[in-house]
């Protein structure tokens, strides 16, 4: 109650440039939130790989940026618009072949691969899209699945020359960054520390990327017209707003989100597995997504981290590394329903409050 | 001509919940549809407004067939609707509410702006606070619209309905639930809206009074169909009208 007067005062005085003002305020954290990611992305190696029974390798950093965009674009589906998606694994491995034969038959220039793979999972998103978003809630997810699903089997099986069937697919190679640029080529010095090699800038960066137009989408009016979608559809209709528009533009733009994870995971990996496409990971990122906290953009990446740690640093210590997974899991959603980064915010909002008790 | 229905017909299955009603609508000439429940009054709303295809007939705006148009479309072309219950965004702030009605008042119903600020967007940020500020909401804004108390509630729910500056506004019984003085602001708010926007209002009410306060006009239906159409003083007098209601309204 006392902040809502404390808020409402200043508010008063400011009159007509009130709204403004406030905007303008969002509009700074803004670019405070691009500025967190690039320190983020600095400082997080350096914590992240003296974690207990870490062993010190580069590449679980760099995956955990790749499926953090993944799941920050999950994010804007799940969290913002409230439409749960269970095959997103198509636009991640449909878009990861795709990034494989490019690179095999046309080009292995990095940020080309990252393009085609971006648009092969706008094209996927809105086929599967246009066909799903006809019907709501339980049905939308199933029919994502199913069509998730239909793409596994056909890479499996009528596809299987083209996409190495079972054994994946192999033919991957990418050439230097721009021409020049070696991945594996490393900095010297400070610049060393700090930024590790050429890959670990391309990784970074795609992260940052994403970071930055996640938190532009959530703030412009998109943003605002997800939200009310998911509060109240019909409302937002009778607005005078074509929902079902709306709708389709939250799952191509997740779609294109997971299309750069899915292109980057093929540069990183130089390999793709057909189990990219199964349904398994349309649940991971799921989980990745709601572990985290769903409705946020550093929900998902804290997801991400996590999920990742267990996957591949918990796994090496004890054989029931799932079982560990499982018990995070529901222990995050049964006591914090708002997930890791849940707490996070609670704990600023709470001791937000204390000083503002304390002023007043 | 604002808005004509012509043989409006909805059946669901056996039931004809509306048979074939015909509405007039003179710009600035405010109607209330009555009837007893289940008459078919929400349902002809419905119909007009898109949530519903009527199963036959017609509907005209402007001389123009709406007909089966979706909820949008129709509301783009200046047909707005008030919920009977308070329909809102209630995890938002009352002005997250109102920028979100201005949207789609200011942007027609889709654009592909999804990488420009909001905050740039003035014209929507000045709609959204003048819609709070006629609706006496604008010292709320920052509060989220689901602690507003129920008056409150209601008058978001219609601020939400008249962002887009409609030219026809069908509001669905806005008084159910109110306290005594609530309905009395609630009905000069309507008043209010009527002589400063120009808006043409169409009421779904219960209460007498509201009704004659209102309304330049009242359509009587029962039992789906239309039995009277007329002034308030036309309808008083009317035996059709006595007889559907069994003297259980006294009017």
């Amino acid at each position: 109650m006392s902040e809502q007067t404390e808020a409402a005062t200043p508010g008063e005085s400011a009159d007509a440039s009130g709204l403004l003002d406030r905007w303008d305020g969002l509009r700074e954290r803004e670019s405070f939130s691009i500025a967190g990611a690039i320190a983020f992305v600095v400082v997080f190696p350096m914590i992240f790989t003296n974690l207990p029974a870490y062993n010190g390798y580069m590449s679980l950093v760099e995956l955990i940026y790749i499926w953090a965009i993944f799941a920050i674009g999950f994010d804007l589906l799940l969290g913002y618009t409230g439409l749960l998606s269970f095959g997103h694994a198509v636009f991640w491995g449909g878009s990861a072949y795709a990034a494989g034969l490019f690179s095999a038959n046309v080009s292995g220039e990095p940020l080309l691969i990252v393009l085609v793979a971006m648009v092969t999972a706008i094209v996927l998103a809105l086929i599967i899209g246009i066909l799903s978003l006809r019907r709501g809630g339980i049905y939308f997810a199933i029919l994502t699945l199913a069509f998730g699903q239909m793409m596994y089997f056909i890479a499996l099986g009528p596809l299987g020359g083209i996409t190495g069937g079972e054994d994946g697919f192999t033919g991957v190679t990418v050439d230097p960054l721009l021409g020049a640029l070696e991945l594996g080529t490393g900095f010297a010095g400070v610049l060393g520390t700090l930024l590790h090699d050429i890959g670990y800038v391309l990784f970074a960066g795609f992260f940052v990327l994403a970071v930055a137009a996640a938190v532009r989408i959530v703030r412009s009016p998109y943003g605002a017209i997800f939200q009310a979608i998911a509060e109240n559809e019909q409302r937002v209709r009778f607005l005078g707003l074509n929902v079902w528009r709306y709708k389709l533009a939250a799952f191509v733009i997740s779609g294109a989100f997971a299309g750069v994870a899915g292109g980057l995971h093929t540069i990183h990996a130089q390999y793709v597995a057909v189990g990219s496409l199964f349904w398994i990971t349309s649940g991971d990122i799921v989980i990745i997504t709601v572990l985290g906290g769903i409705g946020s953009i550093f929900g998902p990446v804290t997801g991400t981290i996590a999920f990742l740690y267990v996957e591949n640093i918990v796994s090496g210590e004890i054989a029931f590394w799932l079982l560990v997974l499982g018990a995070l899991f529901v222990t995050v959603v049964w006591l914090f329903p708002a997930g890791i980064w849940g707490i996070v915010t609670g704990i600023r909002s709470t001791v937000r409050e204390q000083l503002l008790g304390d002023d007043s | 001509m604002l808005l004509e229905t012509k043989g409006l017909t909805k059946r669901f299955g056996e039931l004809t919940a509306v048979d074939e009603v015909n509405l007039q609508i003179q710009e600035g000439d405010s109607l209330s549809v009555i009837g007893p429940n289940g008459a078919g009054k929400s349902t002809t709303v419905n119909l007009i407004t898109g949530l519903l295809n009527p199963t036959e007939g017609k509907v005209l705006y402007r001389g123009e067939d709406i007909t089966g148009q979706e909820p949008h479309e129709i509301v783009q072309q200046g047909l707005s609707k008030s919920f009977q219950t308070a329909s809102i965004f209630p995890d938002l702030t009352v002005e997250r509410n109102a920028v979100v009605a201005s949207l789609g008042a200011e942007h027609g119903s889709f654009s592909l702006n999804f990488l420009r600020r909001l905050g740039n967007y003035d014209d929507v940020l000045e709609r959204a606070e003048q819609t709070m500020r006629d609706m006496g909401l604008y010292e709320q804004r920052h509060v989220e619209a689901k602690s507003l108390p129920y008056g409150d509630k209601r008058r978001l729910e219609m601020a939400l309905a008249l962002a887009s500056d409609p030219d026809l506004l069908f509001l669905d019984e806005p008084t159910a639930g109110m306290s005594p003085d609530e309905t009395d602001d609630t009905v000069d708010l309507i008043e209010r809206i009527k002589e400063e926007r120009g808006v043409t209002i169409v009421l779904i009410e219960h209460d007498m009074e509201i009704i004659f306060r209102v309304s330049d006009r009242i359509a009587v239906l029962n039992r789906g169909a239309k039995i009277a159409d007329g002034t308030p003083d036309e309808i008083q007098g009317d035996p059709d009208v006595q007889e559907a209601y069994l003297g259980g309204v006294e009017i």
